[in-house]
């Protein structure tokens, strides 16, 4: 009867256990969506990377500062095509890859596999210095935290990618 | 038979997709005149009692390492965007080749190539849009920064189709060349970007030309002459107005000898769907100055952009 109640106890707990895991990463996954979803965050240029490359640093917004990081890969890639980004001193900024201010939307079937979990865009970036935060760059507005993470996000292959997928138009495009 | 009806109309398809490409502007990059002129890269000549100064883009090409890392980096870039620019140095070349060619050419019995004064002018390194940089050092003690500036200019509309400039870090000890490339790698996102713009401006609205009408004096009458019952000139607007996209031209100016049109806007394509410029869209004009009122002209034309239509004969 023990050894029966024993090993009820001990299902009962990993029940529990897995549960509770279940919950947590499921609720990791919806932060991580509802941050992506309002697409809150900041880009700044860094310096002129290598060719075919920006250097640029992407502030997000999160309540988990993990999470802050991971999303600021895909907040960069979004940051390119949609939104380009404004110059800082002796850095010029850089306009969006996309002309059309409602290509989102337009061609929103497209981007939302793109930018699914785990999705293509993260052939396109690519962290500095391994992803470390500089102790300045992580910031605690409110009950968000806003951390700074610098990237490279290799904008000819993004380009070349987007207008082989006819979702931009190349330059020699109608000659 | 239905694979034959398929075959057809994949064919057909493909036809119609080669006829309705637009004609390619060609675009160069040059040393604007200041910097020729900064770095000494200029000639000058006498015309007719006024020295007029001229960069020397060969002697540029051949002295300047610099020049040829700049040039050479833009062209590389815009033909990964799937734009090949045409190279100043080779068209340079090109030109002095051609010029000895028809010098030495000659029929088998005896006759040399024809060529006019017009002709020999217009023997010169074309584009339609030329990208003209120019680039300068500045120096604030032991550093240095590049101060880089790129126009796109319009060759028949004389507008600035794109731009982008901007100075660079200062820095200690790099190098001219790696500084230079990293202001082309910097701005020609930008600038390629406003060309698209352009571009694309280009396809919705028509591409933008300049025209001239001018007259022979040998023409009995002139441009203000009346034809059935209204002048020539006016005849000559209303059929740009009908012919040009949603009807837009500006009369720069119009005399009895001559009229200017600017931001005349002409269709890509005409009713076949091929590809139109300046000159085949002016036949239009000088068929119906034929067929309407029986004068004949002739058009001459420079590049995509530009054309001149002079009157009272060929």
């Amino acid at each position: 009867m023990r050894k029966f109640l024993q090993s009820t106890g001990a299902v009962i707990f990993l029940l529990l256990l897995f549960s509770l895991t279940a919950s947590e990463l499921s609720g990791q996954s919806r932060k991580k969506k509802e941050n992506t979803d309002i697409w809150k965050y900041e880009i700044e240029g860094v310096q002129t990377g290598v060719q075919g490359t920006y250097l640029i640093k992407v502030w997000s917004y999160s309540p988990n500062a993990n999470l802050a990081i991971e999303q600021a890969k895909k907040n960069a890639v979004h940051g390119i095509i949609f939104r380009g980004f404004a110059g800082t001193g002796r850095v010029p900024g850089q306009r969006a890859l996309a002309t059309n201010p409602n290509l989102e939307e337009e061609k929103h079937d497209f981007f939302r596999l793109f930018f699914a979990e785990g999705g293509k865009y993260l052939k396109f970036v690519s962290l500095t210095n391994d992803g470390a935060v500089a102790a300045e760059d992580r910031l605690r507005v409110g009950k968000e935290y806003k951390i700074g993470v610098i990237m490279s996000v290799n904008v000819d292959a993004l380009r070349k990618d987007l207008e082989e997928a006819g979702i931009i138009k190349s330059l020699g495009r109608g000659f | 038979m239905k694979k034959l009806l398929i075959t057809i109309f994949i064919l057909s398809c493909t036809a119609f997709n080669l006829l309705s490409q637009a004609k390619k502007p060609t675009i160069m990059v040059v040393p604007s005149d200041l910097w020729c002129n900064t770095n000494g890269y200029m000639m000058e000549f006498d015309n007719q009692g006024t020295r007029v100064k001229l960069p020397d883009y060969k002697r540029a090409m051949q002295e300047s390492a610099d020049l040829m890392v700049v040039i050479s980096k833009i062209n590389e870039l815009m033909t990964q965007r799937g734009f090949p620019l045409k190279n100043l140095e080779s068209s340079l070349k090109t030109l002095e080749i051609e010029a000895a060619e028809s010098a030495m050419t000659s029929s088998r019995s005896g006759s040399e190539l024809s060529e006019s004064p017009v002709d020999k002018l217009k023997n010169i390194a074309r584009a339609d849009i030329w990208i003209q940089m120019t680039w300068t050092i500045n120096n604030m003690g032991p550093r240095k920064s590049v101060t880089f500036v790129l126009q796109g200019l319009d060759a028949y509309t004389d507008k600035q189709v794109a731009g982008a400039s901007g100075t660079g870090n200062q820095l200690i000890g790099a190098e001219l060349p790696i500084m230079l490339e990293t202001a082309v790698l910097s701005h020609l996102d930008n600038f390629n970007a406003q060309l698209q713009q352009h571009f694309e401006d280009m396809f919705e609205n028509g591409r933008e030309i300049t025209l001239r009408i001018r007259k022979w004096d040998s023409f009995d009458g002139d441009l203000m002459s009346e034809y059935a019952g209204e002048e020539l000139g006016f005849h000559i607007e209303n059929w740009i107005s009908e012919n040009t996209v949603q009807g837009r031209f500006s009369t720069a100016d119009a005399s009895e000898n001559r009229m200017i049109f600017e931001q005349v806007r002409i269709p890509l394509y005409d009713a076949n769907n091929r590809a139109v410029d300046a000159r085949t869209w002016l036949r239009g004009l000088q068929r119906y100055l034929k067929d309407r009122f029986m004068i004949d002209s002739r058009i001459t034309m420079r590049g995509l952009g530009q054309a001149t239509l002079t009157v009272g004969e060929k």
